[in-house]
C-alpha cells in the first residue's frame, strides 16, 4: 500500500538519447539502479487515478441526468439519493446510496461527435488534428507521479485505450485483455538459471553488435530487456490476478471482465501504479437503448460502488480519484431506429462523475434544461475537467511538455478548475 | 510561373468542353497545339462554355482527362535527355556533405543482400539466396539484384503496404466504410505494372466515392472495395482532413496547424488552408470564423501556391483539379520531392527533412541533393523504380551503419534502423514456420506510424516480452525444421555457421564462434544447447535491425 522506494534512475530526464551520451560505458543495469529519494514524489502523497471509460457515449439522461416526466424521458425514471434533492436514473440504485463521496457533473461541454474525436478529446483534453499526436492523460499521470524505476508500468489499461502520443513509449498504456490474468508473455519459458545462461550469451552477442556500430541501438534495446526481466521477475506482478482476493470480494465487484477488471485496478494502484484504466464497452446505443441499458449500468453501478466503498475502506479514497466518463452525451431526443428506438450521438452536453482524492462528495455541478438540450448553468469545459483532474492529483498543469519538433505544449491549455467539487 | 499553370488546368478542362472526351486522345498526341488554340478560346468563352464541361463523375473520365494534362507537361518532352547515375548522386552528396568527413566503408555482400531484400521486398533473404549471391563473381551483380528484386510480385506488396499503412495509420474513418486491404491490393497493382506515381496519386486526390443508400455500409455501400477509393474514405470525405492529408502524404507539408490559427513557424495562413479544402468540398465551402465558430466566410478553391481555376466547377471536377495542380505542376516541386524523400528515409534511416512536416521555412538538408533527385524523378516520369534503383545502387545506401547523433552526421553512414511490423513478421515466420497467431501478436506489437523519423521509433516492453517468453512462437522454434537441421550437423563450427546465416543471415564472426563453441563444449544435451543459442540470436537487438 505505501508507494515503492522512487528512484531517480531511469528517470523522465533520462530520455533515450540523453541516455546516449553516458556511452556505452553506463550499462542498462547501471541506469536502472536505484538513487535515492526523489523529493517531489514526496508531495504527492502516493496519488494515483483510475479511469473508467464507458465507451460509445452513455446517455446523459439514462445515467446522471435523468428528466423524469420530459417527453423526451422515454421510459426512464429518477431515483432519489442519499443527498436529498439529487436524483440519478433508475439504474444506479448503489451509487444512489454512495452518492456522498461523488460528484456529478452534468454540464460537461462537449465539442465532438463522433467516436474517435471525442474519445480523443476526453482522454487528451485536446481535440484532434494538428501535427501532435497528444498524449492520453494516463501518460501524462505516468510521467509526473509513476516511480521511474518501478517494476510495473506506470500506465496499465485494461482493455483498449489511446496512446501516449508524443511522450513515447516509455509512458505507453500497458494494455491488458484479461482482468485477473498475468500480462501476456511475463512467465518465462524456462527454468531460473537457463534464463540466466541465454541472458549471458545474449549480452556478449549485442557488444559485439554495439560495437559493430549499433550502439544506440543496444542500449535502447537493453533498457527494454531489462525492463521486460524485472517485470517478469517482480513480486508485484501478483497484482494483475486475483487468487489472493478472497471470493466473496470477487462476487462483490462482480464477475464480468468489468468487475475483475476494477478489483484488478485497485490492486495495481496499491501496487504504486498511479494510472489505471478499465475500459467497459456497449455505450454506442443507438437503437434498443431502453433495453440495453439495464445490464449495462447494472454491471458498472455494481462495480464502482464496490470500488469506491472498498478504496474507502482499505484509507485510499483520499488519495486516489476515480472518474467515470464516456466520449460524448446522446441525443435528448429520441430517435425512431429498430428494432427499437435509442439515442445518437451528442456532444453539446454530457455527463460525468468525479469520485476520491478529495473530491467533494455529494455535489452537483451543472443544471440542463428540461428537455435536456441545453446548458442553463455551469458549463464545464474539458479544459476545465483536466484542469481539475490535475488539482486533485497534484499535478502542476502549466507545466510544460515538449513534443518533438514541436512547440512547447502545457500540460493543459486554458481552462480552471471546478472549484465548487475541490475541497 | 505559377500563374501558367493557374490557366493550365482551366485550359485542359475548357478544351475538353469543346473537344469532348472522345477526341481527347488525338489531342493529347499534339500538346503543343492544344495549349495554344484553346488559350484563345477559354479567354473569350470560359463562362458559358464552363457549363458544358464534361462531368468527371467516373474514374476512367477522371483518368482520361489527367492523361491530356499530363501530356502537356513540358518535362514529357525533355526527359529522355537527362541522365542522372548513382555515381552522380554521390558524387554531389559526398560534396554537400564534405569531402574530408568520416565516411564509413561500403557493407560486404552478406550485408548487401540482407539490407536489399529487407528493403525492396520486406523479408530477409533466404540461406541460399545468400550463399549463391556471395559466390557470384559478377560485378554487376549488386545492381542486377536490384533488379531482380524490382521485378517481384513481394516488392509490389511491400511499398503497396508501406503506403497503405502510411495513408491510414491517422485515419479515424468507422471500418465498415474503408477498405485498407482493396487499397493495399490496388496499390501492389499498380507498382507491379510500374504505373507512374503522378497516376497513383491523380487518381487516390481525384476519387470521390457517393455512398449508395440502398446498401449496408460494410456492403461496400461507400464503393470502398473499389482500392483507389480508400485515401478520400480513410478521411471520411471531409475536406479540411483532405486537405491536410493530401500536403502531409503527398507533399510532405505540415499545414494541419493553420486550419484553426495561422502556423506559428511558418508561413501558412488559415486561408490558404482552407482554400485548399475547399477543393474537396461537395457544395459551397466556408471557413469556421476564428473567435467564433458561427461566423463563416465562403472559401474559393485555390490551390497552396495561388492556382486558382478560373471557371466554376463543379465537386467532381474540382477533385480533378485539385489533382492536377497537386501532380501536374511545375511549381510544385514538393511533389516529386516528397516522394524520393519518404523512400530515402526508409532505405537510408534518415530523411532529408521529417517526412511528412516539412513548412516553407523549415529546413531542408542539403536541398540541392535532394531538389536534383526530384527533379529528374519528375523527368524520369515520376518511375517509383527508377528512384528505387538509384538510391540502392549509391554508395549512400551500401555504406555500412553506424550510431548517428549530429546532424553533420547524417549520410556519412546508414542508421541502424528497427525492422517495421511486417519484417519482424517475416523474419519470424521464417524460422517458425507460419503460424496466425504469432503473426498477429508480433504485427499488434511491433506496429508503429511509418511516418514517423526513424530515430523517434521506439521498441516496447511487450516485444521483448513477446520475443523472449512467447510460449507457441518457442514451442514453433523448438520444433521446427530450423532446430532439427541443427541438431543434425554434427560439427560445431558448420552447426554455428548454418545457424547464423538463418537467423541472422550473415555468417559468425570469430567472437561468435568461439563463444558458440564454449556454450555447445558446457552444455551436454545438444538439443537445449541448439534452444539457447536460437532463442539468444532471436532475441538479440541485430535481429530486430536493418544492419
Amino acid at each position: 500500500m505505501i508507494p515503492s522506494i522512487p528512484t531517480l534512475a531511469l528517470d523522465a530526464e533520462v530520455t533515450r538519447r540523453g541516455a546516449l551520451g553516458f556511452g556505452l560505458g553506463l550499462s542498462a543495469s547501471a541506469l536502472l539502479s536505484p538513487l535515492g529519494l526523489h523529493a517531489e514524489q514526496l508531495k504527492r502523497e502516493g496519488r494515483s487515478c483510475i479511469l473508467v471509460w464507458l465507451a460509445g457515449g452513455p446517455s446523459q439522461m439514462e445515467t446522471w441526468d435523468p428528466k423524469p416526466g420530459a417527453p423526451n424521458a422515454g421510459s426512464t425514471k429518477a431515483i432519489r439519493t442519499a443527498v436529498p434533492g439529487l436524483s440519478v436514473a433508475e439504474h444506479w440504485p448503489k451509487l444512489a446510496r454512495r452518492i456522498k463521496d461523488v460528484a456529478v457533473v452534468r454540464t460537461m461541454v462537449g465539442k465532438e461527435a463522433a467516436h474517435a474525436r471525442g474519445t480523443y478529446h476526453v482522454h487528451t483534453g485536446r481535440r484532434m488534428g494538428g501535427p501532435e499526436k497528444h498524449p492520453n492523460f494516463g501518460a501524462v499521470v505516468a510521467a509526473e507521479l509513476g516511480d521511474p524505476g518501478s517494476d510495473l508500468p506506470n500506465f496499465v489499461s485494461i482493455g483498449k485505450t489511446l496512446s501516449s502520443g508524443f511522450l513515447g513509449v516509455k509512458f505507453a498504456p500497458f494494455e491488458v485483455t484479461r482482468a485477473g490474468q498475468l500480462p501476456a508473455n511475463v512467465s518465462k519459458g524456462v527454468t531460473a538459471p537457463r534464463l540466466a545462461r541465454r541472458l549471458a550469451l545474449l549480452k556478449g552477442q549485442d557488444d559485439e553488435f554495439a560495437e559493430a556500430g549499433a550502439k544506440a541501438r543496444v542500449v535502447e534495446h537493453r533498457v527494454l530487456y531489462e525492463r521486460a526481466r524485472r517485470l517478469m521477475a517482480s513480486p508485484k506482478l501478483k497484482s494483475f490476478r486475483l487468487d489472493d482476493e478472497p471470493a466473496s470480494q470477487q462476487q462483490a465487484y462482480g464477475k464480468s471482465r468489468f468487475g475483475q477488471g476494477l478489483l484488478v485496478a485497485r490492486r495495481l494502484i496499491e501496487s504504486g501504479v498511479p494510472f489505471v484504466e478499465v475500459r467497459h464497452g456497449g455505450w454506442d446505443m443507438h437503437n434498443s437503448l431502453f433495453q440495453k441499458i439495464e445490464p449495462s449500468s447494472a454491471d458498472v453501478d455494481r462495480g464502482v460502488s464496490v470500488l469506491l466503498s472498498d478504496l474507502k475502506n482499505r484509507g485510499r479514497l483520499g488519495q486516489t480519484l476515480v472518474i467515470v466518463a464516456g466520449e460524448f452525451g446522446r441525443t435528448p431526443k429520441i430517435n425512431k431506429k429498430t428494432p427499437a428506438p435509442g439515442r445518437d450521438h451528442w456532444a453539446r452536453n454530457f455527463n460525468l462523475l468525479l469520485a476520491g482524492g478529495g473530491v467533494r462528495g455529494g455535489r452537483v455541478v451543472g443544471k440542463t434544461s428540461a428537455n435536456g438540450q441545453e446548458i442553463v448553468e455551469r458549463p464545464v469545459m474539458v479544459e476545465d475537467l483536466f484542469q481539475t483532474l490535475c488539482r486533485v492529483l497534484r499535478i502542476d498543469a502549466s507545466k510544460e511538455l515538449s513534443p518533438p519538433n514541436g512547440r512547447p505544449l502545457k500540460i493543459v491549455d486554458g481552462g480552471q478548475a471546478i472549484s465548487e467539487i475541490l475541497g | 510561373m505559377s500563374r501558367t499553370l493557374a490557366l493550365f488546368v482551366c485550359l485542359a478542362l475548357c478544351c475538353s468542353a469543346n473537344d469532348g472526351l472522345a477526341q481527347k486522345k488525338k489531342a493529347s498526341r499534339k500538346p503543343v497545339t492544344l495549349r495554344g488554340k484553346n488559350a484563345k478560346r477559354s479567354k473569350k468563352k470560359s463562362a458559358t462554355k464552363s457549363q458544358k464541361l464534361p462531368a468527371l463523375k467516373t474514374v476512367a473520365d477522371k483518368q482520361k482527362f489527367l492523361e491530356v494534362i499530363r501530356e502537356s507537361m513540358p518535362t514529357r518532352r525533355v526527359s529522355t535527355k537527362i541522365r542522372y547515375l548513382p555515381a552522380d548522386l554521390d558524387n554531389s552528396l559526398e560534396y554537400r556533405v564534405g569531402r574530408d568527413s568520416d565516411f564509413a566503408p561500403l557493407i560486404d555482400d552478406e550485408r548487401f543482400v540482407r539490407r536489399v531484400h529487407l528493403d525492396l521486398v520486406g523479408r530477409p533473404p533466404s540461406v541460399k539466396v545468400i550463399r549463391d549471391f556471395v559466390a557470384d563473381e559478377t560485378g554487376s551483380k549488386r545492381a542486377a539484384l536490384v533488379n531482380r528484386l524490382m521485378k517481384t510480385e513481394q516488392f509490389a506488396r511491400k511499398w503497396a503496404r508501406y503506403w497503405k499503412n502510411v495513408i491510414f495509420h491517422e485515419s479515424t474513418a468507422p471500418r465498415s466504410r474503408t477498405n485498407p486491404q482493396a487499397l493495399e491490393n490496388w496499390l501492389t497493382e499498380q507498382f507491379r505494372k510500374g504505373t507512374s506515381w503522378d497516376r497513383i496519386v491523380a487518381e487516390l486526390v481525384s476519387a470521390m466515392p457517393v455512398r449508395n443508400k440502398k446498401k449496408k455500409k460494410e456492403k461496400n455501400a461507400w464503393s470502398q472495395k473499389t482500392g483507389q477509393n480508400n485515401f478520400v474514405l480513410a478521411y471520411e470525405n471531409k475536406p479540411p482532413l483532405l486537405a491536410s492529408q493530401t500536403a502531409r502524404l503527398f507533399m510532405g507539408i505540415s499545414i494541419q496547424c493553420a486550419e484553426c490559427h495561422d502556423h506559428p513557424f511558418d508561413d501558412w495562413k488559415r486561408e490558404q488552408f482552407h482554400e485548399l479544402a475547399a477543393f474537396f468540398s461537395k457544395g459551397k465551402y466556408y471557413m469556421p470564423g476564428m473567435g467564433n465558430a458561427d461566423k463563416k466566410t465562403e472559401m474559393k478553391p485555390r490551390f497552396l501556391l495561388g492556382e486558382q481555376p478560373t471557371v466554376k466547377l463543379t465537386s467532381h471536377q474540382r477533385r480533378v483539379a485539385v489533382a492536377a495542380y497537386l501532380v501536374y505542376n511545375q511549381d510544385n516541386y514538393w511533389f516529386a520531392r516528397s516522394f524520393v524523400n519518404r523512400i530515402w528515409n526508409e532505405l537510408v534511416g534518415d530523411g532529408f527533412y521529417a517526412v511528412d512536416s516539412l513548412g516553407p521555412d523549415q529546413e531542408c538538408l542539403h536541398p540541392s541533393v535532394v531538389n536534383r533527385i526530384a527533379a529528374v524523378f519528375r523527368y524520369r516520369d515520376f518511375d517509383p523504380r527508377w528512384v528505387f534503383r538509384l538510391l540502392t545502387n549509391s554508395r549512400a545506401y551500401q555504406r555500412e551503419i553506424r550510431t548517428i547523433e549530429k546532424d553533420e552526421e547524417l549520410f556519412t553512414a546508414v542508421r541502424p534502423i528497427r525492422l517495421n511490423a511486417d519484417q519482424v513478421k517475416a523474419s519470424v515466420l521464417r524460422l517458425t514456420g507460419p503460424d496466425r497467431t504469432i503473426g498477429r501478436d508480433l504485427d499488434r506489437e511491433f506496429r508503429a506510424d511509418p511516418s514517423l523519423p526513424q530515430r523517434d521509433r521506439e521498441g516496447s516492453v511487450q516485444q521483448s516480452l513477446l520475443l523472449m517468453n512467447n510460449a507457441t512462437l518457442h514451442r514453433k522454434l523448438n520444433n521446427g525444421r530450423l532446430k532439427k537441421q541443427l541438431v543434425m550437423v554434427k560439427a560445431p563450427r558448420a552447426l554455428l555457421n548454418r545457424l547464423y546465416l538463418a537467423v541472422l543471415s550473415r555468417r559468425p564472426t570469430s567472437r561468435e564462434i568461439s563463444r558458440g563453441l564454449d556454450h555447445l563444449m558446457t552444455v551436454k544435451n545438444r538439443a537445449e544447447a541448439v534452444e539457447d543459442l536460437l532463442w539468444v540470436l532471436v532475441n538479440s537487438t541485430e535481429f530486430l535491425t536493418k544492419r
